[in-house]
């Protein structure tokens, strides 16, 4: 009996043909080629409009080793300039203010003061990850960064277990950080007019804690839920930062007062991420709950979708939603002749604050080179929505609350030595 | 039947190979791995059970969970398929095309009137008519990565599924070592290549009317792929002959005259099962068939 | 230092929710197909994530989440 297909041969040959074009496609799981030694490099450019521009260009390698073990050294270089508010509140008329450091700034009548600055920051970052038997994984780091007048050192160490046949994943870690505050001019006594400083340096210590557990839900979903604690202790105020004091009799502020803060702060924080493999796309949530003992509470709502194209091309859509409550200190201005708060500040990053963020990332590669490269743009858009009282005078016709749009571009390279 | 791998391999060394053993598919599955490495020689049979393991759970009609139960439950609506599934179809498009109808993956439903188990019991005209009438390739659509089947149709994949599964354990397994590996599951075989000092695989066949005991041929193969129809166990009698349990899609009923055992070496897995189903589908013609195409072959 | 062994314990008892241990029948082996996919993390490009803590740190009273530690910096 003869087959279609004709001569056996051919008939074979068919099947042969169908057998291997079924067999050629990629498995789904592939044992993944180890390199030695990954270069990731990221440019950052982010610009806030008329305020704070930064350039930061990061370099970052990693080497791995054939018994689990990987090591990871960072170095990155902050480069700050522009105007970031004040703290002062906007008046009738133009006002020029001189800054710690000697900049001039005049800002027009009704607008929110600032003052001018410039900075440049390095920062050298490791860390070294080994496996512990075959469930356990153990993560030391270190960090080392210095400014104009900021010091940082910190040293961290996280275990992670593994259990229920690597379905669930519990990870515990802390971390300190003896950090050094010598602002450019000397220290201001807090709540006072800043004309008196005391010299030298300011310590701030800050442990923390974390506590994670992550769980594989599905085959198609990652759960994860992360406790963690902060302790700062020290110096935390903002030297550079002011309060506007104001009369009832004046329209316009008539004085200034230096921000003060407490010497302790305890930060909590519960997030909660989740990632969720489609057909072929993935997406990524998470919740994050803040609060902490300044009484600031916050909510974070962050998801990407991530959509690959061939080669290891991809897209990436982002959106990041936050809302702050404001400290239980803030306060867009303080009233001359009432008895002053023991602590106070006017920094809106400390008042009632939303922030949004829409975002793309493209990843490709150019021609055959196996090197990837990312490119990230995001516009982000922070406004504060407290209420000033009204006792602030005229000040509080202004508005206290402008929106701050900025563009946020990353450029990023990463290739395999 | 369904134990993970993790906890359910055995690994054994046997003169100077490895030889780890594990049940998937409702079959005992055994990997041979010709090396010193006892470590690497487990995570090879760990792989290659998880294989095993990933095929059976995605395409076995016996889940309610995977893309089989979606298809066999769609009730007459399209369901799009992800690309192994695609590529499977495409392959049982080729195989149904090639044998002229012969191979079937929607012929599954007539297991529900046909029971091989050594009795008398044959259905009725009607029932096998009736029965009829949900089979057929033909009524099938297909195209674009979707397949729609008519209300009352199932696939059945177990016909290509395990010599398959055989192929891409081997595959995953070769990419993982220089050692030579086979990769048998049921008597589904694929074996990667030549063994140290150039030595060959010696594979044994077994008499399908005496199984467990002696094998009745020996071959050795290098880098080939082997497969074998044919079930001595399960038949059914009728008018004093025996019934093999191949049925033939178009007319409902097992194929007549169809060889008890077909075994067939080709270069891969899927090929090699392909083809002695293909061959046991001719009934009597099978030798001829098989002759035809040029392969190594053995009929019982 | 007492409080957060305390808060951390509370943090734990939270966490041991039903919907995370419980039910421990594990993702069995070979239902990892998807998991082994790379992008299949929680952080899978770990310098765009910190570009973005460092921002976000810096224009807002929030802090934390994932890690532990990093630097700090007199961002203003």
């Amino acid at each position: 009996m003869q087959l279609e297909g004709g001569t056996g041969s051919s008939l074979r040959e068919r099947l042969n043909k169908a057998a291997l074009a079924l067999l050629l496609v990629p498995a789904a799981a592939a044992a993944a080629d180890l390199p030695a030694t990954q270069i990731d490099t990221t440019t950052l450019y982010y610009g806030e409009q008329d305020r704070v521009q930064v350039v930061e260009p990061v370099v970052r390698a990693t080497r791995l080793f054939g018994d689990g073990q990987i090591l990871s050294v960072q170095l990155a270089v902050d480069l700050i300039t522009g105007a970031s508010p004040s703290g002062a509140l906007p008046t009738g008329v133009p006002q020029t203010i001189t800054s710690p450091s000697g900049k001039v700034s005049s800002t027009p009548a009704g607008a929110i003061p600032t003052t001018k600055f410039q900075d440049h920051r390095g920062g050298l970052d490791a860390d070294w990850q080994t496996p512990i038997g075959k469930y356990f994984n153990s993560t030391l780091g270190m960090h080392a960064s210095r400014e104009k007048d900021y010091q940082s050192l910190g040293v961290t160490a996280k275990v992670s277990a593994e259990m229920f046949q690597r379905s669930l994943t519990v990870t515990a870690g802390g971390g300190y950080n003896w950090d050094s505050v010598f602002p450019v001019g000397g220290t201001p006594i807090g709540l006072s007019d800043g004309t008196e400083v005391t010299n030298g340096k300011n310590s701030k210590k800050v442990e923390s804690f974390l506590f994670g557990v992550s769980r594989v839900m599905s085959r198609r979903w990652l759960l994860g839920l992360d406790a963690s604690r902060t302790l700062e202790r020290g110096y935390l105020t903002e030297p550079y930062k002011v309060i506007s004091l104001v009369s009832f009799r004046s329209d316009s502020p008539i004085g200034q007062l230096t921000d003060n803060r407490p010497a302790s702060r305890a930060r909590s924080s519960l997030l909660a991420s989740s990632v969720y493999h489609l057909d072929q796309d993935i997406l990524y949530s998470s919740y994050r709950y803040y609060k902490d003992s300044w009484g600031i509470r916050s909510n974070t709502v962050d998801a990407s979708y991530r959509h690959d194209l061939d080669d290891g091309w991809y897209l990436e859509p982002h959106a990041r939603y936050y809302h702050q409550t404001a400290a239980d200190f803030f306060t867009f201005g303080i009233v001359a002749g009432l008895a002053p708060p023991e602590y106070a500040t006017s920094d809106y990053r400390l008042g009632q604050l939303t922030t949004m963020t829409l975002g793309l990332t493209f990843a490709f590669h150019v021609e055959d080179s196996p090197a990837l490269w990312t490119v990230r743009a995001d516009y982000i858009r922070q406004a504060g929505s407290g209420t000033a009282p009204e006792n602030l005078g005229s000040a509080s016709t202004f508005d206290l609350n402008p929106a701050i749009n900025t563009i946020s571009l990353v450029v990023g390279y990463s290739f395999n030595m | 039947m369904d134990r993970p791998a993790e906890q359910g391999s055995i690994l054994t060394r046997i003169e100077d190979y490895f030889a780890g053993r594990f049940v998937a598919m409702a079959s005992p599955c055994t990997v041979l791995i010709d090396g010193d490495d006892g470590e690497e020689a487990a995570a090879l049979v760990e792989i290659a059970a998880c294989e095993a393991l990933r095929i059976e759970h995605k395409f076995s009609r016996y889940r309610s969970d995977n893309i089989v139960h979606e298809i066999n439950h769609a009730a007459g609506r399209p369901v799009t398929v992800d690309d192994e599934t695609a590529h499977l179809l495409d392959y049982a498009n080729t195989c149904w095309e090639i044998s002229e109808g012969l191979f079937d993956i929607t012929s599954g439903v007539l297991r529900r009137i046909w029971k091989f188990d050594g009795g008398h019991k044959v259905p009725g005209k009607q029932a096998v008519e009736e029965c009829l009438r949900h089979v057929g390739w033909s009524r099938v659509t297909w195209q674009d990565k979707t397949l729609t089947l008519p209300a009352g149709m199932e696939i059945d994949l177990g016909g290509i599924g395990k010599e398959y599964a055989v192929d891409r354990a081997a595959a995953l397994l070769a990419a993982r070592t220089k050692s030579s590996c086979v990769v048998n599951f049921g008597g589904d075989i694929y074996a990667g290549g030549l063994r140290r000092n150039g030595r060959t695989w010696s594979v044994g066949i077994d008499d399908p009317g005496r199984t467990g005991k002696a094998a009745l041929y020996r071959l050795d193969i290098a880098r080939a792929g082997l497969a074998t129809s044919g079930d001595a166990r399960r038949f059914v009698r009728w008018r004093g002959k025996r019934l093999g349990h191949i049925l033939n899609p178009k007319t409902g009923w097992p194929v007549l005259g169809a060889p008890s055992s077909v075994t067939v070496v080709a270069n891969t897995c899927l090929e090699a099962g392909t083809l002695s189903t293909l061959a046991s589908l001719q009934g009597p013609e099978a030798r001829t068939f098989l002759e035809q195409q040029n392969v190594q072959f053995w009929i019982v | 230092m007492k409080t957060s062994a305390k808060w951390l314990l509370r943090a734990a008892a939270v966490l041991a929710l039903p919907g995370m241990f419980a039910g421990c029948a594990s993702v069995k082996p070979w239902d990892r197909d998807l998991l082994a996919d790379k992008r299949m993390q929680f952080n899978p490009c770990p310098m765009l994530h910190a570009i973005d803590e460092h921002i976000y740190f810096s224009k807002e009273a929030s802090t934390g989440g994932q890690g532990v530690g990093g630097g700090g910096c007199g961002c203003n």
